[in-house]
Formats: structure tokens, sequence, C-alpha cells
């Protein structure tokens, strides 16, 4: 590889990790002046105009408040297990295609961090990893509500994961390939000649247990038992102060942004639009704002579910898990089974 | 370059699976076993077998040892206090690893590696894979299925016996 290729590859990956790293702090401004609009109060309006300023001020508390380690922690485990979590959650980003291949340098440059072709299933193992980060974090602080939200959160999280990942077995049923840029050229064509060959027309029940599986997995309301405040204090960060609680933070809004990416990814076409044919470099752009679109708007849903729903019970919790989602995505694997082999999709 | 990432893996894989055997306190045990698996998933990846990599990591770390590390934080455990040892388990243990070690060494120097390491690129197909696993190895597949299936009620009707007491 030339020293050009070098450059595109680090270029890839780093330019949408900044990306990330400067949408998340924007996501809690987002969140709490959208928690204003829905409860009907300003919300941050004092600092810089519509309280913008908020966040570079929070971000300098948060670096020079007293970082407090619990004396009968478990050391190691404690400053380890913030890092997991953000680890986990900003390197799922690295498969997800934002965007149509760019040509630049004489080259055709994907716009994807990494093209791996076990893409999806990247995808759930580290997802899966990321639960360490919370249930380490529960474990090292030696706090009973700390140690509860890690148990909470480990149980949920397997339950969850099951229905997730089954539903999106049929996407990967019905694009025949684990590679997320296949998936999305498997859903470019249109249907009847106007409706868009997304996979969330044909697998609409699938879309619903990903998405009400992806609160789950991202510790949101109404399944943020692992935190539940009014129970737990703070759940599995009761003793993180600091930094360190707000790359818990940071983890959770990356974490929500990779959902949702995913979510456009599988169901909802990625960066392609019915009729939009990327060519040249402004097509690459057009596509690459087609896809934050996309995927802004399913975070301001879950902002937006945030501040409607009331918590779940933890029995509730887990029977909507078992008894409800993972039937459903059952059923959907067999209905795209059976739409496969009457050749429909 | 493969073969050194491969090593370095291997290495990892076989230090923290020691590591997990000697540690006293449990949580740490299940968390070598955790950074073990991970190092194994790296083997398969540099050996061009992404997808049971993947699986390697998704099944393996990401919900058994989930659900034990579960357990272990449920019932609270602490370190393990070291129960009276015989000097005669020491000698036993030594004997029983010369001898595995012993067979080891006997099958690999009859067999030898059928073929050498190879670091192809990453293919990643899944389909040959499955095409073997429900063709060739079908009978295998389901026994093992009957055989979680078996596990699983065993374990329902257990729980039950005890509700019912």
């Amino acid at each position: 590889m030339s020293a050009v290729d070098w450059l595109i590859l680090a270029l890839r990956v780093l330019i949408p990790l900044g990306v990330i790293l400067t949408v998340v702090p924007m996501l809690g401004w987002a969140e709490r002046r959208g928690a204003g609009l829905i409860q009907d109060r300003p919300g941050p309006n004092r600092v810089g105009p519509y309280g913008l300023l908020q966040l570079p001020v929070d971000a300098v508390k948060f670096f020079f408040k007293e970082d407090v380690i619990p004396a009968n922690s478990d050391k190691v485990l404690y400053v380890l297990a913030p890092g997991i979590a953000v680890f986990a959650a900003l390197t799922t980003f690295a498969v997800i295609p934002y965007g149509a291949s760019l040509p630049a340098a004489g080259r055709d440059i994907p716009l994807i961090g990494a093209d791996l072709s076990i893409g999806v299933l990247y995808v759930f193992a580290l997802t899966s990893l990321s639960v360490y980060g919370i249930v380490l974090a529960g474990w090292a602080s030696n706090n009973k509500f700390s140690l509860m939200g890690g148990l909470r959160s480990s149980a949920q999280i397997i339950s969850y994961e099951l229905a997730m990942t089954t539903a999106a077995a049929g996407v990967i049923l019905s694009s025949s390939s684990l590679r997320l840029p296949d998936i999305i050229w498997a859903q470019e064509r249109l249907w009847l000649g106007f409706l868009p060959r997304w996979n969330v027309v044909p697998q609409f029940l699938g879309f619903v247990v990903f998405f009400v599986s992806a609160f789950a997995e991202t510790n949101r309301v109404p399944f943020d038992l692992p935190e539940a405040d009014a129970e737990l204090v703070g759940g599995y960060h009761t003793e993180y102060s600091a930094m360190k609680f707000a790359m818990f933070m940071m983890a959770e809004y990356v974490n929500i942004v990779v959902a949702c990416a995913l979510t456009v990814t599988l169901y909802f076409g990625g960066w392609s639009l019915p009729g939009f044919h990327p060519e040249g470099i402004v097509g690459a752009i057009v596509s690459i704002l087609i896809f934050s679109a996309k995927t802004l708007f399913f975070v301001l849903v879950f902002i937006w579910v945030r501040w409607t729903l009331p918590r779940f019970r933890y029995d509730q919790l887990m029977r909507i898990g078992w008894k409800a989602l993972l039937p459903l995505a059952l059923v959907n694997l067999l209905w795209v089974a059976a739409l496969i082999l009457v050749r429909w999709i | 370059m493969e073969r050194l990432v491969f090593d370095a893996a291997a290495a990892l894989t076989i230090l923290f699976a020691g590591l997990m055997v000697m540690h006293p306190h449990p949580v740490k045990s299940v968390l070598a076993l955790v950074v073990s698996f991970f190092g194994l998933a790296v083997c398969y990846v540099m050996l061009s077998a992404p997808f049971i990599a993947a699986i390697q990591v998704i099944v393996y770390a990401g919900a058994i040892l989930v659900l034990f590390l579960f357990v272990l934080m449920l019932l609270n455990v602490g370190e393990e206090t070291r129960g009276r040892e015989r000097p005669i388990q020491r000698w036993l243990s030594a004997a029983a690893l010369l001898v595995f070690a012993g067979l080891l060494l006997g099958l690999l120097r009859a067999h030898g590696a059928s073929a050498p390491l190879s670091f192809g690129p990453l293919s990643g197909d899944v389909a040959p894979l499955a095409r073997l696993l429900f063709s060739r190895y079908l009978l295998p597949f389901e026994a093992l299925s009957v055989l979680l299936l078996a596990a699983l009620v065993g374990a329902f009707v257990l729980a039950q016996r005890e509700k019912g007491a």
C-alpha cells in the first residue's frame, strides 16, 4: 500500500470517529432541550444562544471535578470499566457504511471504515462485549446499588440480544449476505416502480422487534433498569464521578447513534434513496447527508421515547423479552423464509 | 506479519487460560477466560475464518460468560479459600500433566500437522460452511441440538422439583 492509500484509510476511519465524538455531546444538549420541549419547560437556555454553550461548560466541569475512586473498590477493574464501555461503543461504527463510494485521487474510495465480510456479526460481537463495561463497573464499585445495576444489565442484555439477532437474521436471510454494503445494495431497487425496496416493508415485524431490542441494548427508557435512578440511585455508575462518569454517558450516546445507524442500514436502505443514483463527489456527499438524516431521525425518536414512556418493572421487562419479542422475531424469520420460498423477495 | 499476530494471540490465549485456572477469585477467573476467548477469536481471524471468530465472541464471550458473571455476582462469591492440600495431590497432578503432554506430543508426531498454517485473505464465506453443516455433518449437528435440548429439559425438571418440595 502506498502512502496515499494509508492516508485515505486513516481519513476513512478517523473522520466518522471525529464526527461521532462531536455529535455525542450535542446529543446531550438535544436530549435536555427535547425533554424541556416535551415536558413544557425551557430546558438549558442560559449559557449562549439556545443554551448551546452548555456543552463546553459541562465538558470543562467533567474534566475538573474531583475523580473519586472508592476505597474498597477493585481499583483496576473500576478504572478499566468505563474504558471498555467507550471502546466497545466506538469500534462498532467501523463497519457501518456511511455513504456511497467517493471517486477521488484516481480511486473509488468506499465510505466505510472496514468492509468486513461478516459486518453484521462484527457489530453484534462488539455490542455483546459492551455489557462487560457495565457489569464490571457494577461489580468493581463494591456498592450494592451498583451491583444490582450490573446484575440487571447482564440479564437484560442476554435476553434482548437473542431477540435482536433473530430479527436481524431475517435481513441477513433476505439479502443473503453478512456484508453491510451488500445489505444496502439489496434494498436499492423499487417495488412497482415507486415503493422503496427497504427491508422494513416486508419485515415490519422484524423491524419493530429490532428497534425495541435496541432500546434495551442501549439501556434507554423504558428499559433503563440497570440505571433506574428511582430505585438504584444511579445503578452501575453510582460510584463514578468526573470524567469516568462522563465516559459512561458518552458510551450510552455512542451506542444510541450506532443502534440507529444499524437500524437505518438494515431496514431503511442505509445511504440509498429511491431514484437517487450517487455519481461523483456530489453524489457521495449527498449519500452521506441522506444517511445522517435518517440516523438523526431515529436518534430523535430515542429521545422522544425517553421522555414519553415510563420505565418497565423488572418482571415486565423479562416477560416482554422472552414471551413477546423472541416469538415475534421467530415468526418474522419464518415469514421471510416463506417469502423467499415463493420468490416475492 | 500474519504469523506474528497469530503467535501473539495464541500466546495471549494460553497465558490467560492459565491465569483463569490459577486465579483465586472466581470473577477474575471469568474475566481471564474472556480475554482468552478473545485471543482465540483473533487466531480464527488470522486463519481466515472470520465467521467462526465472530460466533466465538458472540456466543462464548458475549453470552455464556456473561451468564457466568451473572451467577457469580448474584451469589456474590468471594475469593476461594484454599482447602487443606495433601502432597500426593501435587504428585498426581504432575503425573497427569506428563501423561497428557506425552499423548499430545505422540499424536502430533504420528499424524503431524496435516497442512501448514495458511494465512489467506479473509474470505469469510459462510455458504461452504453451511453446506457442510447441513449435508455431511447433518447427523452430528442434529444430535448436538437434541443434546442441548435434553440439558434444557433436565434443568427445567430440576427447577420444578425444587419448587414442588
